[in-house]
């Protein structure tokens, strides 16, 4: 009942940026996959018009049909991500310093660690839902038989769940770094650069097993830092 | 019951000395009788906005100089005049008090005979308001 | 005696090596409305904080309802009401939602006609969102939250700032009404002397961190006062008199701010020092507060014995 109160207040002050983020990415993905369909059935009517064109030329088909599709939607992700996670840390923990709303939030018949915990889960439902959700929903649309010339790879819908993932990273570093009250160009940066450094190392590997070894692990250290740092903060 | 009460914070005179001034002239002039009953403390606190202890307080002064009596879950009531006393610490307020209004007659260069002539006209003019207030109730 | 409902022991702040609060020990018995007074940057705000665990001590303790202030469980915080200062309240809710948001963590204890009462009789709307209020309506819709849920401590930091004296006799009121339920306790900041003296049954005066005074209200003002001592000659050149304030001296005229001074003491060193005669000059509650708070501290008025 309480968790729930806490829930549905940080869900609606999420909601703008949420519904913003998910509808970009959904704008950009549809816009992208049925453009490039368009080009994709061009080409190949193009080549099928023109076939032989002259000797010992080399045509190769998969070129043709051959598109960024998905992966140009991957990389605008790869920029929403981290943006969207980034904003909901300022929106749940920078915003009540300026507006002097904690002293109010923070005086309720609840423990501080399930006031956190509510901003946490509307920080991942939001992610999951506004992004996860979309993501998975364009690629299982980009891949309906009929659409693209050939299907998209299974890897793409898994890029761009990974930066998904450093949505995630980017929220709890702007959160570490919300809370701490030491000065910017001491401890107070650490929160930020941890995560820009974790999304990096986590972006740079080829092994999957790497990558989710390293989120795991990042996102473990942060969150580890975070609660204890909203637990001992003073207000 | 004709007891309008005004209290004005920011005053030199305490809340609770206010609140005994007003009643105890309430009962001087006549406009609270024997057996009249005062508001209740909770009542009065609420209505003039002071704190219902400041109320309770003055209802014990009050009772102490025996201007009131306090009856056990029935309230606070105008005590009958034969029942009242006034101890020397309280009449040597009174004395005290009448200190500062001669001063302020020697200040306005008012004699001791202008002044006692102007404390007698008062008197008759309180005993008046005093007497038409039995006769209304009578 | 009373019930403690709220206590301090040797609480303390420091932000750096300057303390906000030094050693702080008051204590507040159930069913009174005690007003808090410091001037400005007096450490009340810092006080408050530490009393709801916003801060952390460093050093001493604070107790509210027998629970020690950096542990308070979700079921102590039930019991206890808080308005913060400057009443700020989430900006992006109507005050119909605020409510229901406020009502989730009070579950039993809301009195949703009382709230629905004050609204309107505030002349406001449940679908009116906080960030178009003024500042006045947002105290009024923050004192109708905090007394909707008929908490058993109500502590408010400095809840009339700036307000007008409409709204201002509206806390007043709420106040007065809560107390009048069996077993409430109010503790609320001002630097309104006169809204203190109406409600207030005891005060605490912090002055640069330091508690200066914790008794009832009557006690202050009896306790605090100026006299006049008229000489014949020259008055003299110093004045030695424990409970002295200050002292002004003229050709023939002596006057002395006391605190907790007896009429026989003061008549006593009137007649040592030659005085011809001596006159006490009445003073409100701001007056009193005014010369108790100057400096240099001297004196301080308490009720409690030291334990």
């Amino acid at each position: 009942m309480r968790f729930l109160a806490l829930l549905r207040k940080e869900l609606r002050e999420s909601l703008p940026w949420l519904l913003l983020a998910g509808l970009l990415l959904l704008g950009v993905g549809l816009l992208t996959v049925h453009s490039e369909a368009r080009f994709a059935r061009m080409r190949y009517q193009h080549w099928s018009a023109h076939q032989g064109l002259g000797p010992g030329e080399v045509v190769n088909t998969y070129d043709l049909v051959r598109s960024p599709h998905l992966a140009w939607v991957a990389m605008w992700l790869a920029f929403i991500a981290p943006g969207l996670g980034l904003v909901l840390g300022i929106c749940h923990f920078w915003v009540p310093l300026f507006a002097r709303t904690w002293s109010f939030l923070l005086h309720r018949s609840t423990s501080r660690m399930s006031i956190l915990g509510a901003k946490l889960a509307a920080a991942i439902l939001g992610l999951l839902v506004s992004l996860g959700l979309v993501w998975t929903g364009l690629y299982w649309y980009a891949c309906r038989p009929g659409l693209l010339p050939i299907p998209e790879p299974v890897q793409i819908l898994v890029v761009g769940w990974i930066y998904i993932v450093i949505g995630l990273v980017a929220y709890l570093g702007t959160a570490l770094s919300a809370l701490s009250t030491a000065r910017w160009y001491t401890t107070r940066i650490f929160g930020l650069v941890f995560a820009a450094l974790a999304a990096f190392l986590i972006l740079v590997q080829w092994h999957l097993g790497w990558v989710f070894a390293l989120a795991v692990l990042a996102i473990a250290i942060l969150f580890v830092q975070t609660v204890a740092a909203f637990l001992s903060r003073e207000f | 019951m004709a007891l309008w009460m005004q209290i004005s914070s920011g005053s030199e005179t305490p809340i609770y000395q206010q609140l005994i001034e007003q009643i105890s002239g309430a009962i001087a002039r006549g406009e609270l009788r024997t057996g009249d009953k005062l508001p209740a403390v909770r009542a009065l606190a609420a209505e003039l906005v002071i704190n219902p202890n400041t109320v309770a307080r003055a209802y014990t002064l009050l009772e102490q100089s025996g201007l009131v009596t306090t009856k056990t879950g029935s309230g606070t009531f105008v005590s009958d005049p034969a029942l009242r006393h006034a101890d020397a610490a309280q009449i040597n307020a009174l004395a005290e008090r009448m200190d500062t209004l001669i001063s302020r007659a020697v200040n306005l260069g008012l004699d001791r005979d202008a002044l006692v002539a102007l404390f007698e006209k008062r008197m008759e003019k309180f005993a008046d308001r005093l007497d038409k207030g039995e006769a209304e109730n009578g | 005696m009373a019930e403690i409902v709220l206590e301090t022991k040797g609480l303390t702040k420091y932000y750096g090596a300057k303390p906000a609060l030094d050693h702080l020990d008051l204590r507040v018995p159930r069913g009174c409305i005690c007003g808090f007074l410091g001037r400005n940057g007096a450490g009340k705000t810092t006080a408050i904080k530490l009393m709801l665990g916003l801060l952390t001590p460093t050093a001493g303790s604070a107790t509210l309802l027998g629970c020690d202030s950096t542990a308070l469980t979700p079921a102590i915080r039930q019991r206890i009401g808080y308005v913060t200062e400057g009443h700020r309240l989430l900006r992006w809710m109507t005050i119909g939602r605020l409510e229901e948001f406020q009502r989730a963590f009070f579950p039993r204890q809301w009195d949703s006609r009382l709230f629905a009462e004050m609204i309107e009789y505030f002349e406001l709307s449940k679908r009116q969102k906080i960030k178009h209020l003024s500042n006045g309506q947002r105290a009024q819709v923050s004192l109708a939250l905090a007394l909707a849920p008929n908490p058993e401590l109500l502590v408010m930091d400095d809840p009339t700032l700036g307000l007008d004296a409409a709204i201002r006799r509206q806390f007043l009121e709420g106040m007065i009404e809560l107390i009048t339920r069996q077993g409430r306790t109010v503790l609320f900041s001002s630097h309104i002397l006169a809204d203190v003296e109406r409600v207030a049954d005891r005060i605490v005066v912090i002055d640069r961190g330091v508690l200066r005074a914790d008794c009832p209200l009557e006690q202050f003002r009896t306790s605090v006062r100026k006299v006049v001592l008229h000489f014949d000659n020259s008055a003299p050149a110093d004045v030695e008199l424990a409970g002295l304030l200050h002292f002004r001296r003229s050709e023939r005229q002596l006057e002395l701010t006391l605190v907790g001074v007896g009429d026989a003491e003061v008549a006593d060193w009137a007649r040592q020092a030659g005085a011809e005669r001596f006159d006490f000059v009445e003073m409100n509650l701001e007056d009193q507060f005014i010369e108790f708070t100057a400096p240099p501290h001297r004196w301080r008025l308490f009720q409690w014995e030291k334990a």
